[in-house]
């Protein structure tokens, strides 16, 4: 797999795993479709999205049906799955623990910085997608199977479940897509991809 | 854009959503900024005021590595000595918690489905504007109503609500001791009256529980007082912690007030009381003498339940003491319809042993601009300048609660608190008429005032319902806006007058950056809301260090300077009582009233009430098989506000109802049963606590639990909710009433 479908695909989970926004929500079915080209035995979960992209055509109806799931599993209140690494690795289940100094710090030796406008917390799972994504793109493969190790995997084995379990439609779907993906990258030994 | 070209671009940096190194624009390339700068290992203390509960403790918060990582109290402040309750410690875990809200959000699906969107703080605003303006377009400003928890949001937040020309502007004090302002307003002319537990030598408290209900400066002067060897006696249908501190006496709920005029009726009897004291600073003790005549021991034996022979010795023992005695004026909701009576009571039997302005005693607080009065004092009157407005529309109806219409009890409401439990009747019976819009600020009415499903049903008929809180509270969750505020650790705001016995003035400044950038401070949301409404002159400030600065002016006192310092108290003024070297001293400038004297016939009162002084009203006891329901704080939690903090919810997540044994046994009920709880209209399921701490004819459980909003994790579900079986019955003063319920209980 070349870098830029790497990339591509770190990023089209980080795309899902954001807030939601009108970009993403209207660019769902790209997203599906890359995901069925280039991962296997996923075919159940891309029928279930499938399904959900013709229940919701492109739009505000659409977006309200992401924020209608996406708040109460990431966001608001009962946070299903909290998509802040901190909350699984500290011992309070508290944000800005020790995990996300680490991986700022993991960012900042691979030359980046987290911008002050993006409003985010530097352990989110999105910003972490994302992440791999841009070092994937610039080829820095070490620096990606480090942070794969380190601070991805771990993250997802805690996280993913909880997206699974809580069988709110997309997410829940897309965590099962994502959780195949890592397992098929542990079978290869090949955490970069 | 074709299959992927979406991607693409986004990761490019050619599409719609370009940034600077690509992806959605979370990162920059670091450039000059050196990897080793973050993460640097600074340490820091930063003073500011605590806000778990509304006493505003001053604070000294530690800060690593740009972490709040300790909250300690202020070491240089002596009234907190260094000190912060478990509420204060755990304040890092409410800054932390992955449940906050984070980003301002509007309702999709029906109201109470929990369905929501974020949107942008603009979106926010002009969707809150539109929906107010249509509102006062069709009902009049007067539909608009505003609640609020006390405190110094309360500037920012009711200037909306008054420049869109509604009276109906509520603080939450009708759901806590609103009561003895009226009693304090009646009898000195002002609320501005504390009591000086620490020098005290006999302390009687009516429900007053100092170590459950926590203030850690009156916490911790009772607790000196009580060291020094003074004497405490608690009037409690429970076994509260403060009771274990000294004697208790199980009085029977809503009868306190045959207690105290039992007292104030074995004071005249014995020739107990301070006659010079009553001669000279007082007026209406004859009233009063009639009224307590026929208020024996005998009489208040069977009344409360209390040995008349008790009564007697407790009431010798507290003349004695004087005029070092205190029975307790209480902090707490009412009792019972007339409990502003019980609290006038109270007073005037704190007066009769003549405590007023002597150490251990009572006393008027003395912020600066009260010295200036005092020659000896007047050098340490720096007053804090205040923010002008423009004048608010005058608006066009009253106030659905009636608060200052003369000759109805309306008349001696207070006119900053109001009857907050008003608003739900006025949204349901549209009377005198509908409030269409309901703004919330840190407050939740479906806890706070009693008879929730009321409120539930209430919400419903709304227009517009707006919270701004920290969490996705009830109320919130029944919202059509909800408004994230950031906590008190990452804000700044005005500086708070805290004067007891010396003027003193305390800073809240952030400790943090904002932890969720999207969140903000509550005078910056409705700084924002205002401008968004085009009423922005009322705020005329350019941002919180601008305030801040135009307060401070008139003192002296740099900002950096009270950053520097978080409190600020007169250098070598001494605590100061009025009548400490003078008893004959005169007290003109401690009361506010017209007749210059302490009301025991209060005017106001017999025009508003009739009951010029306090009168005797049996209150109905439980019948065989029902058991009167009451409630009260614990150490752990505050009200409606904290069920959810990670910490706290960890140390008491749910309640339980406290019956005592012989109850439980011939209900067949033992420890831990599941029971459901009947009040009539309504029931709850709860769990028994089988203890002897409560009276066989009471049942209690603590306040702020049993939660519906399922965004509140921690807490959904848990424990009970009091003010579920309890009606919403507005109280003489507009207080509600918490102690009048009876219910009967049932292995579930």
């Amino acid at each position: 797999m070349d870098k830029s479908m790497i990339a591509e695909l770190y990023l089209s989970f980080a795309a899902v795993f954001h807030r939601p926004n009108p970009d993403v929500s209207d660019h769902l079915e790209e997203l599906v479709d890359l995901w069925s080209e280039v991962i296997p035995e996923i075919d159940e979960a891309v029928q279930k999205l499938a399904t959900f992209c013709r229940e919701f055509p492109p739009g505000e109806q659409r977006l309200n049906a992401l924020w209608e799931h996406y708040i109460p599993l990431f966001e608001t209140g009962e946070v299903e799955a909290s998509p802040y690494a901190s909350v699984y690795s500290g011992e309070k289940g508290l944000v800005l623990g020790k995990e996300a100094f680490n991986v700022q710090q993991f960012y900042a030796n691979c030359g980046y910085v987290m911008g002050e406008k993006s409003g985010e917390l530097p352990d989110h799972l999105a910003v972490e997608l994302e992440f791999c994504a841009l070092l994937a793109r610039n080829g820095q493969s070490e620096a990606l199977m480090e942070f794969q190790k380190k601070h991805l995997t771990p993250f997802l084995k805690s996280i993913l479940p909880r997206i699974k379990n809580s069988d709110r439609p997309v997410y829940s779907d897309i965590a099962t897509i994502l959780e195949i993906r890592q397992l098929n990258l542990q079978k290869e030994g090949d955490f970069v991809g | 854009m074709k299959r992927r070209n979406f991607l693409k671009g986004v990761l490019y940096g050619t599409g719609a959503t370009m940034a600077i190194a690509g992806g959605f624009g979370t990162f920059n390339k670091l450039g000059s900024v050196k990897a080793e700068a973050i993460g640097e290992d600074l340490e820091t203390t930063v003073f500011s005021s605590c806000e778990m509960c509304r006493n505003q403790c001053p604070i000294a918060v530690k800060v690593k590595d740009g972490k709040v990582v300790k909250i300690d109290g202020h070491p240089d402040d002596a009234a907190f000595g260094g000190v912060i309750c478990a509420r204060g410690n755990a304040g890092p875990s409410l800054l932390y918690d992955p449940q906050r809200i984070k980003k301002p959000m509007i309702r999709t699906g029906e109201r109470g489905e929990g369905k929501f969107k974020e949107v942008s703080w603009d979106e926010a605003y002009t969707y809150i504007s539109d929906k107010l303006y249509n509102v006062k377009d069709q009902y009049g400003g007067e539909a608009i109503a505003l609640a609020s928890r006390k405190g110094p949001h309360d500037w920012f937040f009711r200037s909306i609500g008054k420049a869109m020309g509604s009276p109906n502007v509520f603080s939450h004090e009708a759901t806590c001791p609103m009561t003895r302002s009226v009693a304090l307003d009646t009898t000195f002319g002002n609320e501005a009256i504390a009591a000086d537990y620490a020098n005290t030598k006999y302390l009687i408290s009516i429900g007053r529980n100092w170590f459950e209900g926590i203030h850690v400066a009156q916490t911790r002067a009772v607790s000196k007082a009580l060291s020094n060897g003074a004497k405490l006696v608690v009037l409690d249908p429970r076994f509260s912690i403060t009771a274990s501190k000294g004697e208790w006496l199980p009085i029977k709920a809503t009868t306190d007030l045959a207690f105290v005029m039992a007292m104030a009726n074995i004071m005249i009897d014995e020739n107990l009381y301070d006659k010079n004291f009553i001669s000279q600073y007082t007026e209406g003790f004859e009233k009063w003498a009639e009224e307590v005549k026929d208020k024996t021991p005998e009489w208040a034996e069977k009344e409360t339940g209390i040995s008349k022979e008790k009564i007697i010795r407790i009431t010798r023992e507290f003349a004695a003491a004087k005029p070092q005695a205190i029975l307790d004026f209480g902090w707490r909701t009412a009792y019972t319809p007339n409990d502003y009576q019980l609290r006038r009571a109270i007073l005037i039997v704190n007066m009769m042993i003549g405590n007023l302005e002597v150490p251990g005693g009572y006393y008027r607080t003395k912020p600066a601009n009260f010295l200036k009065d005092f020659p000896d004092q007047a050098v340490y009157a720096k007053g804090l300048g205040n923010i002008t407005q423009p004048s608010f529309p005058k608006a066009s109806q009253g106030r659905i609660d009636g608060t200052g219409v003369k000759g109805t009890p309306g008349q001696i409401i207070p006119a900053y608190d109001g009857a907050v439990g008003k608003i739900v009747e006025s949204i349901l019976t549209e009377e005198p008429y509908p409030i269409r819009a309901w703004l919330v600020h840190r407050f939740n009415p479906y806890i706070s005032l009693t008879e929730s499903p009321r409120v539930l049903e209430a919400f419903k008929k709304l227009d517009l319902l707006v919270t701004c809180d920290v969490y996705m509270t009830d109320t919130a969750y029944f919202s059509d806006v909800v408004l994230p505020e950031c906590t008190y650790l990452e804000r700044s705001e005005p500086i708070f007058d805290m004067s007891g016995l010396t003027p003193k003035y305390v800073i809240r400044q952030a400790a943090v950056p904002l932890v969720y950038s999207d969140t903000k401070p509550y005078w910056q949301i409705y700084k924002e809301l205002g401008e968004k409404m085009g009423i922005g002159d009322y705020f005329e400030f350019k941002d919180m260090e601008d305030y801040m600065s135009q307060q401070l002016r008139p003192t002296g006192i740099t900002l950096d300077k009270m950053k520097e310092m978080g409190v600020w108290t007169p250098p070598g003024m001494n605590a100061f009582y009025v009548r400490a070297s003078d008893a004959n001293a005169s007290l003109d400038n401690v009361l506010s009233n017209h007749s210059k004297k302490i009301e025991i016939f209060s005017v106001d009162v017999e025009e508003a009430t009739k009951q010029g002084v306090p009168k005797y009203i049996s209150h109905p006891q439980p019948e065989e098989g029902k058991f009167r329901f009451v409630q009260g704080k614990v150490a752990v939690h505050t009200n409606a506000g904290t069920a959810n903090v990670p910490i706290l919810n960890e140390l008491m997540p749910t309640n339980t109802l406290w019956m005592n044994p012989v109850s439980c046994t011939k209900l067949g009920l033992k420890d831990e049963d599941e029971i459901v709880i009947a009040s009539g209209l309504y029931e709850h399921k709860g769990k028994i606590k089988m203890t002897e701490g409560i009276r066989p004819d009471t049942v209690f459980c603590y306040h702020g639990f049993g939660r519906v909003s399922p965004e509140l994790r921690r807490a959904f579900g848990k424990g009970i909710n009091g003010n579920h079986l309890i009606p919403n019955e507005i109280g003489e003063v507009g207080n509600t009433v918490t102690s009048t319920t009876f219910v009967t209980v049932r292995k579930a």
